[in-house]
């Protein structure tokens, strides 16, 4: 029959409108069926919706539809069927209310959980649905809003821009709640003002509930709607209840006066301050002390300032009442950098570190390197060793035990032998060198143990291009042993290569600086230089002389010179050298070859290279520090 | 436990809702023994077991509601759906003599009341145990309709138990708990897939979301009857 889309689809539309809040999903088959049937044709008397508002009783309406002829009050009769029995019947509406086309079962017409079908009947029987309209109460059951809206400020937030609210309602009266015959949960809705974006708190079965974050100064809107729980249809909001919260004043007033009068106090506390510090003296230096000078003993401080530095060094070259010699020991006691000087990576013989614990110099000092190559490499090969901070930049290869760069040390001070043992361990390991050709180190014995046993303070004169350094004694030491130490030295000579057992031999084979036992305190750049010449060139960027490991021969006439001096020299034709050490040797220069030169040359072959060396040269013998602005000069 | 797919909102309001009610609502029915008779329980009052029962009976309702709404997106064709909002189908009924309105509810005694849940649940018992049975051979269906389903079977066996037990308490008599029988009211029929049996489904989960309403006011009304009698009216 042509009514049959129009009323499919009439219906369909609302049915789906009406029990869920989603929109029609576009692929719906009844969106479609709508738009081809309900839009064109005209729509028949239908029933427009039934509703429960207690569950007790319930209401139906109809409309005529499209078919104006029968919109005349009783033109249409509802028919209803009750499904509670088998042979039920079509009964007609008990109660009609034609102005509303409504029709109403009261509560004994009303069951629950029975369904029910209705009918829109015309005059001569006719019925103008295809489908009854049926259900079952609680499925329709919309319940009245909730009463008693209202609201109460719980908190403001300490911002003081935004509140929370409590909302409690009472619930429908006309649902029996109580009684537990309709379970009901609420939903709360809130707006600002004359707008309409409604935001939706969750649903919950409390007749309270509490809305965060609302903002002061604006006006909200609520309002608050119902359903039967595990139901899908809502009642109607109730009434709208409006919230408002104003800015509280006195919360405003209050904070800039505080503020004021912090600061104010504060102001006042300074100024007394201040005051009370520019009158009292003694009060002033309790709260601000003066900060130290720079300030060495003995030293007037005024000899550091720029200029004096004639008096500052022959104060400190001890020309003074032996400021120096006292000042000295003091001095290296003083300082704790000297004693953490540790030569190499020794091997962990703890005895052997024993012995060598109280010296410094016996660190320093160590097996010469033989091989200029080896000596040169052995920086390399000492990629693996671990350098602490032990304050040795040389790299000391712990396999080979031997220090390539050989510090010629001298034992600057006098003291005692710690032990009978044999001091110079170190330095046997150069026993144990493999190396083809040992440089042959003169052996000390004795009395360069006793100075070589303990911690002394020595300047460094020289820093070898793989790191060691070379000491230079600061002062006149004995030099007992360098007679025996010779003849030591012709035993050894050439022995080191196969002798890596001897460990306990009393042999110590050290590359020497001859010290100078004058008591200058520095070294002729002469003496240096003779100290200091490499059998190959010097390696470039080295910007040290490097004192190789040479080859030692007994001196007598070396040793019988430096009688005052406890040193072998190191005897090879290039190393022979008488020059005073020094505690501190001023470096004069740079040469060419970037070496330091500690007493610049009389200018015999100026170096061509580097016609912009510069060729400043102290007036003075140098004595004393670099300075920093001597130090500008020096720079190549 | 089941353990539920927290996927869509109304499943995490389930889920949310569900585990409290789990808490409490599983401890009181240890009073059977072990023959399966009854028992009292003495370490229980009367009234917080009618209150463990009721809910019971609510939460029952809501995942039966749940279970109802999840078929019939997943399997009924759409102009179908309308028959959410009609009953024109039948419903599994048997003659009970449920009142039903609320002035009939009020007007019959707590014995009655709790002979008519008792014969509500009881009567429930198998086909939902059948459902499960044929819910599986779905193509396609969802985990939780499944998990929800038996959670519900589970529950009304529960459900019934707490019901026989307050029924000692309060009537003292001694009534007896279903047992299963493999025969049951339906058929295995093959080709659950045609829409004759998923319509067959579909009613039937919809007649039992029904019931679930009917026992849970019922309960309801009997406890409000329980406490006060003159304010239940």
């Amino acid at each position: 029959p042509p009514s049959a889309p129009s009323t499919k689809c009439y219906r369909c539309c609302t049915s789906h409108s009406s029990s869920s809040s989603e929109p029609f999903p576009l692929s719906d088959p009844c969106l479609s069926l709508f738009f081809s049937h309900c839009i064109s044709a005209p729509v028949g008397p239908h029933f427009t919706e039934c509703i429960s508002r207690e569950q007790e009783t319930f209401r139906c309406w109809w409309s005529p539809g499209g078919f104006h002829n029968l919109s005349f009050p009783g033109a249409l009769r509802v028919f209803y069927l009750k499904k509670d029995s088998p042979n039920s019947e079509w009964k007609e509406c008990p109660e009609y209310s034609h102005l509303k086309r409504e029709c109403f079962f009261d509560v004994n017409h009303t069951s629950v959980w029975i369904p029910y079908c209705m009918q829109l009947r015309g005059q001569n029987n006719v019925t103008y649905l295809d489908e009854d309209y049926c259900f079952t109460v609680e499925n329709i059951v919309r319940p009245d809003p909730p009463v008693s809206l209202n609201w109460t400020l719980l908190n403001i937030s300490p911002s003081g821009l935004s509140y929370d609210v409590m909302v409690n309602w009472e619930p429908p009266p006309s649902a029996d709640v109580g009684a537990g015959w309709m379970r009901i949960e609420y939903e709360i809705q809130y707006t600002e003002r004359n707008t309409t974006n409604w935001e939706a708190l969750e649903m919950q079965p409390h007749t309270q509930q509490t809305i965060y974050g609302l903002q002061i100064g604006k006006e909200y809107e609520v309002h608050i709607r119902c359903r039967m729980q595990a139901f899908v249809k809502f009642g109607e909001f109730s009434d709208s209840v409006f919230i408002q919260v104003t800015e509280i004043p006195s919360q405003d007033s209050n904070f800039p006066f505080k503020l004021a009068l912090i600061f104010g106090v504060l102001g006042i506390l300074i100024l007394i301050l201040l005051i009370g510090i520019s009158q009292q003296p003694r009060l002033m230096m309790i709260l601000l002390p003066p900060v130290p000078a720079p300030k060495i003993k003995g030293i007037d401080p005024e000899l550091l300032k720029k200029g004096k530095l004639d008096e500052l060094n022959f104060i400190l070259s001890g020309g003074g009442m032996g400021g120096l010699s006292t000042y000295a020991p003091d001095f290296y006691q003083d300082e704790p950098w000297v004693e953490f000087i540790e030569v190499d990576a020794e091997d962990a013989d703890a005895a052997e570190k024993e012995e060598n614990q109280g010296s410094d110099t016996q660190r320093l000092l160590d097996p010469p390197q033989p091989v200029s190559h080896h000596m040169n490499t052995g920086c390399a090969n000492a990629v693996s060793f671990p350098d602490d901070d032990s304050g040795r930049a040389s790299c000391y290869d712990p396999d080979l035990h031997d220090q390539d760069t050989l510090m010629l040390m001298a034992t600057l001070l006098p003291g005692q032998p710690e032990d009978g043992e044999d001091s110079f361990d170190v330095v046997e390991r150069a026993p144990v060198i493999e190396r083809s050709e040992r440089p042959l180190v003169q052996t000390q014995t004795g009395g360069p143990q006793t100075w070589l046993n303990t911690d002394f303070y020595a300047q460094v004169s020289n820093v070898m291009p793989s790191g060691g350094v070379v000491l230079s004694p600061g002062q006149q030491l004995r030099f007992q042993e360098s007679t025996s130490a010779a003849e030591d030295e012709a035993q050894k000579k050439g022995k080191g290569s196969e002798d890596s057992e001897e460990k306990t031999q009393k042999e110590l084979q050290f590359q020497l600086l001859v010290v100078d036992p004058e008591g200058s305190g520095y070294t002729t750049e002469s003496n240096a230089r003779q100290i200091s010449t490499p059998p190959n060139t010097p390696m470039p960027g080295s910007g040290y002389q490097t004192i190789h490991p040479q080859p030692v021969e007994t001196k007598p006439a070396a040793t019988a010179e430096n009688n005052q001096s406890p040193y072998i020299l190191p005897d090879s034709p290039q190393s022979q050298f008488f020059a005073p050490v020094a505690d501190y040797t001023v470096v004069q220069e740079v040469d060419s070859q970037h070496s330091l030169l500690l007493n610049p040359p009389p200018r015999q072959s100026p170096p061509p290279c580097l016609p912009h060396h510069p060729t400043k040269a102290l007036a003075a013998m140098p004595v004393g520090y670099v300075t920093p602005d001597l130090l500008g000069n020096l720079s190549p | 436990m089941i353990i539920f797919n927290l996927m869509s909102i109304k499943q995490g309001q389930w889920a949310v809702l569900l585990w409290p009610y789990l808490l409490t609502a599983s401890i009181p029915l240890d009073c059977r023994d072990e023959q399966g008779g009854l028992s009292h329980c003495p370490s229980i009052s009367q009234e917080k077991l009618l209150d463990r029962v009721i809910q019971h009976a609510e939460l029952i309702y809501r995942v039966s509601e749940e279970s109802c709404s999840l078929f019939e997106e997943m399997f009924i064709p759409f102009p179908l759906q309308l028959q959410r909002n009609q009953a024109g189908y039948p419903c599994i009924t048997k003659a009970l003599p449920i009142p039903s309105s609320k002035s009939e509810i009020q007007q019959i005694s707590d014995k009655w009341l709790l002979h008519s849940v008792l014969m509500l649940v009881q009567s429930w018992i198998e086909p939902l145990v059948y459902l499960q049975t044929t819910l599986n051979r779905y193509d396609g269906v969802p985990d939780m309709l499944l998990n929800k389903t038996k959670w519900v079977s589970e529950k009304l066996m529960s459900l019934e138990q707490g019901v026989v037990v307050l029924i000692k308490k309060m009537l003292d008599e001694e009534m007896m708990t279903t047992t299963y029988s493999e025969q049951g009211l339906f058929q295995d029929d093959g080709q659950p897939e045609m829409l004759e049996y998923v319509m067959r489904d579909y009613t039937l989960l919809s007649c039992f979301k029904k019931d679930a309403h009917k026992m849970e006011i019922l309960l309801k009304l009997l406890k409000c009857r329980q406490n006060d009698m003159h304010s239940c009216a």
